[in-house]
């Protein structure tokens, strides 16, 4: 019943993220186009929509690091480290649970939100591209990857109920400032979720094939990241 | 109707932090079917200890086994834990379950739950299924994490601590339940710093302290060897003449002698005659005199 | 049956339970045929540990007091031997009890006379060894 108490655990902040980022998209797929002239509408609309991929990226990242808050580390921050690790399952495992779970509901952070505005703009009549949106959920999902993957270690590693997610915060914000130069900024993990590295300025649609390449790129840093997570979990000592 | 095997058996345990050694080659070694007190001042090493039993730290050095499984292993280690239950010191438990969850939760994990127990406790605890555990109050939780454990057969108990947070009455009902479980051939190992509990129902005593072991011994074999030789002597030997085997420890004042002794009472009293003592009076010892000699001479 | 065990003296507990059986024995609280509870039952009553109960309950076998009937429990046995065992402890208190009267009057005090019995208990212990 490890999943079970992985939702228990992050169910209030699951559900408050999925409520509060679908409730601003839809209100910026209703009505964030307001005030533009008709000639231009189609393209404000995409602005709009680009700049709600920001904000949804942004809400994404803080719910996400906020969600892997937890595990044995924290746990130790109150004591009840002690009753999880006496349970007969091994410490791999219960990282694993945490980690899967972790990474269902950081999916469905992205693909939900995105769907209902999708599925808004269509009922309403506004115009909406699958091709932009899956786009976009690709962008977020393959390049968020790094943000979980720090937010799962620097909860591995930093101790205290509430100091992992300002670390990672922390961190976040420095990757901005390092990745601000030119040179960087093609390979800045934060212009790439939103997308602007790949935005059109003319029509702000998102040109181009998917980076699949980048994606992987980016993968293959998570994943190690993950590795250590658990390693490091399992040679502390509680 | 004694088996061999220990339960628990350790190997030099130890465990050091930089320069602080808070577990000192430890060799435990306790016995199946029965109470083993681990009685220990605050810090002594009780907790690391046991921790390291249950895998949750890794030891510096040596080696130990638990109902035969090694507990350096982490695949042995989840498996000895199938049979184990424990209760932590400190009692906390998921904030964010309720009592019904976290009960449904633990259950889940073990095939030696026993519903009746569970239901008798819950009544007996009078515990309020559908309250979050962050409302309860400690006693109510120490209760909780009581009956995770006690709700089960299992072939080890393990409770750090666990008169910490009761009232007399959840105390007496607790040492009943150990005494129960005993009673079904489960081995309870249990550390405390409260005497009086230890007295009633231990049959053996392992005492730490500053992470030495420095007592392994049945409680009835402690009750009949350890004494309190009073000596009035008209000239004081030297205290040299009276430091025979088993003594640990002498203390004069004025013309008196006090001697404390583990073992060997009767040669020591016969030394005292030899050196013309003129009052000899031997007395036997509780624990709380035993457990305090023995940590202010260490 | 009513029992007391008292953990903090120095005596162990089972040897404290023998003793009460005993006296229960000798003075018609317990008779013949009578059962005692059952291990766990006892234990749990006490709230002692069931080996202790174990122990008492042996040795009172060992002694020939009791019967154990693997499955029913323990029962009281008070045979012919005992039965003069139990004049001859009727015997002695009486004697110990004038013993102590006589010293109180000298001004010994309870814990005084308590020492002296130990200390000579344990001589007598010494002598036997020798």
């Amino acid at each position: 019943m490890l999943w079970y108490k992985a939702w228990l655990e992050t169910r209030s902040r699951f559900l408050f993220s999925l409520i509060g980022i679908v409730g601003l998209c839809s209100f910026n797929v209703f009505y964030g186009d307001r005030g533009a002239l008709s000639y231009s509408k189609s393209e404000y609309y995409y602005r709009v929509l680009g700049a709600g991929h920001v904000f949804l990226a942004l809400m994404w990242v803080i719910a996400v690091t906020l969600l892997m808050m937890g595990g044995l580390l924290r746990e130790r921050a109150s004591g009840v480290s002690s009753f999880t690790l006496a349970l007969p399952v091994s410490r791999m495992r219960l990282m694993l649970v945490r980690i899967g779970m972790g990474l269902m509901q950081s999916i469905v952070l992205v693909i939900v939100p995105w769907s209902v505005m999708f599925l808004i703009a269509a009922t309403v009549g506004k115009t909406h591209s699958f091709s932009q949106a899956a786009f976009y959920i690709a962008l977020l999902l393959g390049g968020g990857s790094l943000y979980f993957a720090i937010a799962l270690l620097i909860s591995s590693l930093v101790e205290g109920e509430y100091t992992a997610p300002i670390v990672s915060y922390g961190i976040a914000l420095a990757l901005l400032i390092v990745f601000d130069g030119d040179k960087l900024r093609s390979y800045d993990p934060w212009r790439f979720i939103v997308g602007w590295l790949y935005l059109d300025r003319h029509t702000a649609l998102l040109a181009g094939p998917i980076p699949w390449l980048h994606i992987a790129v980016t993968l293959l840093i998570a994943l190690p990241m993950m590795t250590i997570s658990i390693r490091t979990i399992q040679r502390r000592d509680f | 109707m004694m088996t061999d095997i220990p339960v628990i058996q350790t190997t030099y345990l130890s465990k050091s932090y930089g320069s602080v050694e808070a577990v000192r080659g430890v060799n435990l070694s306790v016995r199946p079917h029965q109470i083993t007190a681990f009685l220990g001042l605050n810090g002594a090493g009780k907790s690391t200890t046991i921790k390291m039993l249950l895998g949750m730290i890794e030891p510096s050095s040596g080696e130990g086994k638990v109902l035969g499984k090694r507990i350096a292993d982490p695949a042995e280690s989840v498996e000895l834990r199938r049979k184990i239950a424990y209760v932590s010191e400190n009692k906390r438990l998921y904030d964010y379950m309720t009592v019904e969850q976290i009960i449904r939760f633990t259950r889940s994990f073990y095939t030696d739950w026993r519903p009746d127990v569970e239901q008798q406790l819950l009544r007996s605890y009078e515990l309020p299924l559908k309250r979050s555990i962050k409302s309860l109050s400690k006693g109510m939780r120490t209760k909780v994490a009581l009956l995770l454990a006690l709700a089960r057969r299992p072939e080890l108990l393990i409770l750090d601590e666990p008169s910490e947070g009761l009232d007399p009455i959840g105390i007496e009902q607790m040492l009943e339940s150990l005494v129960a479980q005993c009673g079904e051939g489960t081995t309870v190992f249990f550390s405390s710093h409260q005497i009086p509990e230890v007295e009633r129902i231990a049959d053996n005593v392992c005492m730490i302290h500053r992470g030495r072991l420095v007592i392994d011994a049945s409680l009835d074999d402690m009750r009949q060897s350890y004494r309190q030789i009073d000596l009035t002597f008209s000239s004081l030997p030297e205290e040299k003449e009276l430091r025979l085997a088993g003594v640990e420890s002498i203390r004069t004042s004025g013309r008196q002698m006090r001697v404390f002794v583990s073992r060997n009472a009767e040669v020591v009293v016969e030394r005292a005659r030899d050196l013309h003592a003129s009052s000899v009076e031997v007395a036997s010892v509780g624990l709380r005199e035993i457990f305090l000699e023995t940590v202010k001479e260490s | 049956m009513f029992f007391k065990l008292t953990p903090t003296t120095g005596q162990p507990l089972y040897l404290q339970l023998m003793q009460q059986i005993r006296h229960a024995a000798e003075s018609g609280a317990l008779q013949d045929g009578d059962q005692l509870p059952g291990i766990r039952t006892l234990a749990e009553e006490l709230v002692v540990s069931p080996n202790t109960v174990v122990k008492a309950y042996s040795e009172l076998e060992h002694e020939g007091l009791l019967e154990l009937r693997q499955g029913s429990g323990a029962f009281v046995t008070v045979k012919r031997r005992a039965r003069s065992r139990t004049d001859d402890v009727h015997e002695a208190r009486r004697r110990v009890g004038e013993l102590i009267h006589a010293l109180r009057e000298e001004g010994l005090r309870e814990d005084e006379i308590r020492r002296v019995f130990e200390a000579e208990l344990l001589h007598a212990t010494e002598v036997v060894r020798r």
